[in-house]
């Protein structure tokens, strides 16, 4: 809070100070979530491939919870994951289940790779070019 | 208290208790319970406890996959819209059109991890029990449903000359090195050779011409060189009644997967059409068609149809009393 009153008086030593600290901040507070997203691209790269298919789900689980803790976070994401691996049994008939809207909004042109491929009906539709679904 | 010991010590329980339960019923048969083929015998009871539990499980998924064959039609129709659109969203967008076409017919051919997963905690609890073995001797105490005497009994025992709690790389305490390592190199072989004769049966005889053109199939083929690897470096490192264990559960998915091949082949596989000329020399019908939800009444109707069709003409519903001829 104290930088945005920072900011107004030219003063740029405090300023990049000020912005310093809190771009740490950020970094510690996304630490969790980015140590498990990397976890999980390690895993998806790595150990998925070995197994091949065996989820009943769109997203696979593991997709699921990168998308989950992409956009709800370490904690949130991580019940939602666990929650989704739950219900993964061969006495579920699967099917399609994503992983609820989240709060956070994406620049433009940044939205995360898994988000955009977990939800192929949403972004390929807004496709503009002859690369999606108009030359049906 | 570390969470993964805590987590485990139930499985602990449960897999030592099972191969108590077996060794005391081997020793009122009249084996010698400090003999190294009792505790062996009792590790592939163990083995055969936990695949029987399992078989559940591996019918639905079989029965799922002749379901298959149910929504080819739908499933054809779906292909041939994304046919030649190979950007990635597109494929994940036909995936998800897949896995609605699941869904809407009840039918899933994938069996989820849970089958994999759920053996995990029963390996990782086995080779905690087995590599403990020797400093529980050493202090005196038991593990899980195990006693101290018959830590003592399982640590003394051996095979070929082999101790059960002894492994290639670790060496043994009981000396008889030479005996595991010529043992531990003797059940590497097998594993491997039992699961690269388990994964050539299924992929020669028991795929599907779509499922052998899928990029799946490269991920099938990794395995069968990622695999033996794995077996080799778990080879050395693990004791002998892990490694017993590991290459009874692959002799146990060999053998399934003849039953499977033989009985319940995949559909539109080469296994399929030969228990089809199979059935047809002796005289059977044709296999019906399990699995799917609802859609078994539309094909049981759909078959009907195509009953009466084939008469040209249709028979006068009767009561059931009405003598015939």
């Amino acid at each position: 809070m104290h930088n945005s009153t920072a900011a107004v008086v030219p003063r740029p030593s405090v300023v990049t100070l000020g912005s310093a600290l809190r771009r740490l901040g950020t970094v510690f507070w996304n630490l969790p979530r980015n140590i498990l997203i990397l976890l999980l691209m390690a895993y998806r790269k790595v150990v998925s491939p070995l197994y091949g298919q065996v989820c009943r789900f769109f997203p696979s689980c593991s997709a699921y919870a990168l998308e989950a803790i992409t956009v709800h976070g370490a904690v949130k994401g991580s019940w939602l994951a666990a929650r989704r691996l739950l219900r993964c049994h061969p006495w579920n008939a699967g099917g399609v289940d994503h992983v609820p809207a989240g709060h956070r909004e994406w620049p433009a042109g940044r939205t995360p790779t898994i988000v955009v491929l977990n939800n192929p009906d949403i972004y390929l539709a807004a496709q503009p070019d002859g690369e999606g679904r108009s030359a049906v | 208290m570390d969470i993964f010991g805590t987590i485990l010590a139930p499985f602990k329980w449960l897999v030592s208790a099972i191969m108590v339960g077996f060794h005391d019923g081997l020793s009122t048969i009249g084996m010698s319970p400090a003999n190294g083929w009792t505790w062996t015998l009792s590790i592939i009871g163990l083995v055969l406890v936990i695949r029987a539990a399992l078989i559940p499980v591996f019918v639905k998924q079989i029965k799922a996959q002749r379901g298959m064959q149910l929504l080819q039609p739908d499933l054809k129709k779906m292909q041939d819209k994304y046919k030649g659109k190979t950007d990635q969203l597109s494929r994940q967008a036909m995936a998800q059109e897949q896995m609605a076409l699941y869904k809407k017919h009840g039918t899933n051919p994938f069996s989820a991890c849970l089958p994999m997963l759920i053996q995990m905690p029963f390996f990782f609890a086995l080779f905690q029990v087995l590599s403990g073995i020797s400093s529980a001797k050493v202090s005196g105490q038991g593990i899980g449903a195990m006693s101290a005497e018959q830590v003592k009994q399982f640590d003394e025992s051996t095979i070929f000359g082999a101790p059960l709690s002894a492994s290639l790389l670790h060496g043994s305490t009981a000396g008889g090195e030479v005996a595991v390592w010529i043992l531990s190199i003797v059940m590497i072989l097998a594993m491997t050779a039992s699961q690269f004769i388990t994964q050539k049966q299924i992929m020669a005889k028991n795929m599907s011409e779509e499922a052998l053109a899928s990029p799946f199939m490269r991920q099938q083929k990794m395995m069968l060189y990622i695999l033996p690897v794995v077996f080799g470096v778990g080879g050395i490192n693990f004791p002998i009644g892990v490694l017993i264990y590991w290459t009874t559960t692959n002799l146990w998915t060999m053998g399934q997967q003849f039953f499977v091949i033989r009985r319940m082949p995949t559909p539109g596989s080469p296994a399929a059409k030969a228990l089809a000329e199979r059935r047809a020399a002796k005289g059977l019908p044709a296999l019906p068609l399990l699995g799917g939800k609802k859609v078994d009444a539309e094909a049981a109707e759909a078959a009907a149809a195509a009953a009466v069709e084939a008469k040209t003409q249709r028979v006068q519903p009767q009561r059931k009393n009405r003598k015939r001829k």
